[in-house]
């Protein structure tokens, strides 16, 4: 009871409800006063004191009633509450009277504000809760990885009996879900499509918490052996592949051969494995095959039981995989441990770094633009300095009148804040468009919501305590008596807050020189991702994958049947100029094998990248010949054993001879599906270096083999087109069904659009904002210095008059002004290049290899942009200026 | 006037009183407090009346006493101020404190008397 905090307490809460009674409590005290006056009075009267002398005797002894009705209303209030609300108004009356600066403040704090607030809105909806799932946070997956090899990689995928022994002997899961995916062949009139599905455990929807928004989820009965067949349909592939026709719910569907009923249909953000249907299975311990007779595995997602860290929870399931490696030593590494990873870590990869750059690069243009409404409040603090000066007199304190600046700013913040939200609404239109979609969660959908607006609220009140408090501690240094005698006009002109704000412009200088080098780093690397030469012509080719049905295409002589009528069928359809079979899509070729070449020995092990095409390959993708020559039609029909090699094969392992003629031995060959028997194969060609291992990675050695020499492999359709090439999909489609009817389209686009998604989409995100947030913190740079050289100009208009006065030239006043703001903007520029150089590193991870951190056309180039945007900031004051009439200004004081 | 004999009233040290006024004398208006307090001093203390409501304030607040309005002996609306419970127990624990912080003051001067 005595305790200080409470008693603290109970006082402040009878004081915040002191100021919703202050009236009656004030006329309650003036009647309790006025009685005990009166009572005083009365006694004095009785000891013989006149009327008058009684009452002034009653006074004296009572002591100053008005002190008394401050000192009752200080501790029944909080006065800081009502303080509060007339500096609020007065602050709001004063913004009101200087509309231009509050314009010119607030539009520039919504900039900033705005632009954080979206690239906010992308980072929580991408990064930090894409999920729309129930408790997605504890949303983790284990992950077996083997010592050795660190945190790199490691298995996620579980066979049944793993799955169903951390199931059940896990002490950390309340609950979990597996997922097994497969591909689905969807049978219909016409012939077969490839649907993405994923077979899910009993209980899956209940473990999201996510309903159906058409029809109903799987439900336990859908599990009982013997049940009729249901499956659960992902919204977007409802819409994309039916046009959201609400009459394919409760339809049958045959898929992988089995007629299933579409039960449901999920609501656009459950995106679950990304898949297009989902297909109720229960584990069973023992081998249960996949699809493409691999054995099924499951991914285990599980919900850590509130509490339960991630380590713990690695802990526990490493003791029950452990107990497995005892029985089966061989499927697992010798030595590992399973640790768990958060449900994003699936999908967020290469973005990540990128946002982080991008919301730095909004919190610099933030700070740009708080130093400039720094600068016109110390401007404004400057020509106010009387105002403040008869506020002290009077009585003010300084902490009193530092609050009063405070909450300008704060009103300055929080209408900036308000633009800013609605910048941001705006602005997220073109960032969602501009965004990598493969790069983010099927989930996440990009909108502002409660977290983002609380983060704009803290952002709004956070510069407003940067941007205001300098100008606030300046206005409450001041001496009393200076200002009052100063006519404001002084040729002095507030030195020290003429160097304040000199600071703040040479810091806003650096800021925007390195926000510009860092756009154009970024742009740079951009370009030169864009003119790296793939060695191959991408546009105007439609590629697609055909999954061959295992059970019919075994042999060489079986896909043979398949692609040969096919290929010609497809060179006939009109529009299309060629078509030919590969392995791998470029940039990216997956099967290698060790090589040997006839007449070279070598110790070390040789390899090479290794495809099977037909004859048309080349031609399709324009890959040109520096030696020998093209596979021909027989030789592809014959399975001849021919090879074509790139150059960097040549130059690898047959450097200064002649390549053509010469052996090599692809001992992959005799691995796969009908292999090949003593794989040696003549090399008949030489063409130029094709990117194999992506855009940025040196190229691999690489030979060409006929598709035809075995019955793995090749499996890809590339058809080079006069038009778009995704206007040749259904003709596509309809001559594969043509060959083969159970044969569908898998992942089919053109390649062009692949190749862009997949490298230059992220590049191109990175660049295209950090330009965007370049050019805004340039306008801001150059408004600042504007604003601060128009400002102390004005502010010397009766020194420029002088000297005038005196002679000088209209050019002598030109270059004075000049001067002043180029020395503040290379002195910005200095400190910019300073701090951009370690900057620049941060970004490395995000530029190709051609172009390095300090890449002196981008410092040259941006550095000379702001040098003359600088000056042009600088010129319109400058003529201004120049233009003083002598006479006017001398006659003002 | 007197004034230069009286002391002033120690900070902190009203708040004490009036507690034991009202706990000695029952429910009591302001200015009764006033005249109960001048009486025991023996117009040793110069207390300046107004700050006794500023004190009934503070003690209301931290719910030490309550207020309800009446009618005094001359027949006057008044408000009476009484000792709550958790008031009794406050006073109780602050003479306590008193005694102990006057006694050790009164030992120190003493001690400076002696040099």
């Amino acid at each position: 009871m005595g305790d200080p905090r409470i008693s603290r307490l109970r006082a402040f809460v009878a004081r915040a409800l002191g100021l919703f009674r202050s009236r009656k409590r004030d006329s309650d005290l003036d009647e309790e006063v006025q009685a005990h006056l009166q009572l005083l009075a009365g006694r004095f009267a009785e000891q013989g004191m006149s009327r008058e002398d009684a009452a002034a005797a009653a006074r004296r002894q009572f002591g100053n009633t008005t002190l008394l009705q401050e000192d009752r209303r200080e501790l029944r209030t909080l006065v800081s509450v009502e303080d509060f609300a007339r500096d609020l108004r007065y602050a709001l009356r004063c913004l009101g009277r200087s509309r231009a600066f509050t314009a010119v403040a607030i539009a520039t704090l919504g900039l900033g504000i705005g632009a954080s607030t979206a690239i906010f809105s992308v980072i929580d909806n991408v990064l930090l809760e894409p999920f729309p799932y129930k408790d997605a946070g504890r949303m983790v997956f284990p992950r077996i990885q083997d010592t050795a090899r660190g945190e790199e990689g490691g298995r996620q995928g579980y066979t049944s009996n793993e799955f169903l022994e951390l199931v059940e002997q896990n002490h950390v899961f309340d609950g979990v879900t597996g997922a097994s995916e497969d591909l689905v062949l969807y049978k219909h009139g016409e012939g077969v499509e490839q649907l993405y599905g994923v077979h899910v455990t009993p209980g899956t929807f209940e473990f999201f918490g996510m309903p159906a928004r058409y029809g109903r989820v799987m439900q336990p009965a859908d599990y009982q052996p013997g049940a009729p067949p249901v499956f659960v349909m992902r919204h977007k592939t409802w819409m994309e592949r039916f046009n959201g026709d609400p009459g394919v719910l409760n339809k049958s569907f045959v898929l992988n051969g089995t007629a299933r009923t579409l039960i449901g249909i999920m609501p656009p953000r459950f995106g679950w494995f990304e898949a297009d249907v989902l297909i109720p299975e229960t584990p069973v311990r023992g081998a249960s095959t996949g699809f493409a007779g691999l054995p099924a595995t499951w991914f285990l997602l599980g919900r850590l039981k509130p509490g339960v860290s991630k380590a713990q929870a690695g802990a526990d399931a490493t003791v029950i995989v452990n107990h497995l490696a005892k029985i089966n030593p061989q499927d697992y590494p010798a030595h590992f441990q399973v640790a768990v990873k958060k449900l994003g870590d699936t999908v967020v990869g290469r973005l990540e770094p990128t946002l982080y750059t991008v919301l730095a690069a909004v919190g610099l243009l933030l700070m740009i633009g708080c130093g400039n409404v720094a600068n016109l409040m110390l401007a404004r603090a400057t020509s106010r300095e009387k105002e403040f000066s008869l506020r002290a007199v009077l009585g003010a304190g300084r902490a009193r009148l530092i609050r009063l600046l405070l909450v300008e700013s704060m009103v300055l913040a929080i209408g900036g804040g308000a633009l800013g939200v609605l910048i941001a609404w705006g602005g997220l239109k073109s960032i969602v468009a501009a965004l990598p979609q493969d790069m983010i969660p099927a989930e996440s959908v990009i909108e502002l919501n409660a977290p983002v607006l609380v983060f704009t609220l803290v952002v709004s009140i956070l510069t407003a305590l940067i941007f205001g408090l300098a100008p606030a501690l300046q206005a409450a240094r001041r001496d009393l008596n200076d200002p009052l005698r100063d006519s404001g006009k002084g040729m002095m002109g507030g030195f020290r807050t003429g160097r304040m704000r000199d600071t703040v412009v040479v810091m806003e200088v650096a800021v925007s020189l390195t926000l510009l080098i860092g756009a154009g780093l970024l742009m740079r690397s951009f370009v030169a991702l864009r003119e790296l030469h793939l060695g191959l012509q991408a546009d105007h080719v439609f590629q697609t994958r055909l999954p061959l049905p295992e059970d019919r295409y075994k042999t060489a002589a079986q896909v043979r049947g398949f692609f040969q009528p096919l290929l010609s069928r497809v060179k006939a359809l009109p529009g299309v100029v060629d078509a030919t079979q590969s392995t791998a899509l470029p940039p990216y070729s997956f099967q290698g094998s060790k090589i040997e070449i006839s007449g070279k020995a070598h110790q070390d092990e040789w390899h090479t990248l290794l495809q099977q095409v037909s004859e048309g390959y080349f031609r399709v993708l324009r890959i040109p010949f520096k030696a020998g020559r093209a596979f021909s039609e027989t030789e592809i029909n014959d399975s001849r054993r021919v090879a074509v090699v790139n150059e960097a094969f040549a130059s690898a392992y047959l450097l200064g001879e002649d390549p053509i003629g010469r052996r090599v031995k692809l001992p992959q060959l005799e691995t796969v599906a009908d292999p090949v028997r003593d794989p040696w194969f003549e090399i008949v060609g030489v063409v130029g270096n094709v990117t194999n291992q992506g855009l940025q990675a040196p190229i691999e050695p690489e030979v060409w083999v006929p598709s035809t020499v075995t019955g793995s492999g090749a499996q890809v359709l590339m058809v080079r087109s006069q038009q778009n090439p995704m206007a040749l999909m259904n003709d596509v489609r309809q001559a594969v069904w043509a060959t083969d009817t159970g044969v569908p389209l898998a992942f089919p686009s053109a390649l062009e659009d692949r190749i862009s998604q997949s490298l230059y989409a992220g590049p191109r995100f990175a660049f295209l904002l950090m330009a965007i947030f370049g050019c805004l913190g340039l306008i801001l740079v150059t408004v600042g210095v504007y604003s601060v050289l128009a400002y102390a100009t004005a502010r010397k208009t009766q020194e420029i008059g002088i000297r005038i006065a005196l002679g000088a030239e209209h050019a002598d006043v030109l270059r004075l002004v000049i001067r002043a703001g180029l020395r503040l903007v290379t002195a910005g520029v200095a400190v910019g290049l300073f701090v951009s150089l370690p900057l620049g590193r941060l970004i490395a991870a995000d530029l190709s290899p051609g172009v390095k951190a300090h890449d002196p056309l981008t410092l040259a180039g941006t550095t000379l942009l702001l040098l003359v945007t600088g000056t042009l900031a600088c010129w319109i004051p400058a003529r201004r200026a120049a233009r003083v009439d002598p006479m006017v200004a001398l006659r003002y004081e | 006037m007197t004034d230069a004999k009286k002391s002033e009233v120690l900070q902190g040290t009203l708040d004490l009183m009036i507690l034991k006024t009202l706990h000695a004398l029952g429910p009591q208006h302001g200015f009764g407090i006033a005249r109960r307090i001048e009486q025991v001093s023996h117009d040793v203390l110069q207390l300046n009346e107004g700050t006794v409501y500023t004190s009934l304030l503070r003690l209301l607040q931290q719910g030490w006493i309550a207020a309800q309005w009446g009618t005094s002996d001359n027949n006057r609306k008044a408000k009476f101020y009484s000792i709550t419970a958790r008031g009794q127990k406050q006073l109780a624990l602050e003479t306590e404190n008193w005694e102990r912080i006057s006694g050790v003051v009164g030992r120190v001067l003493r001690l400076e008397g002696e040099r």
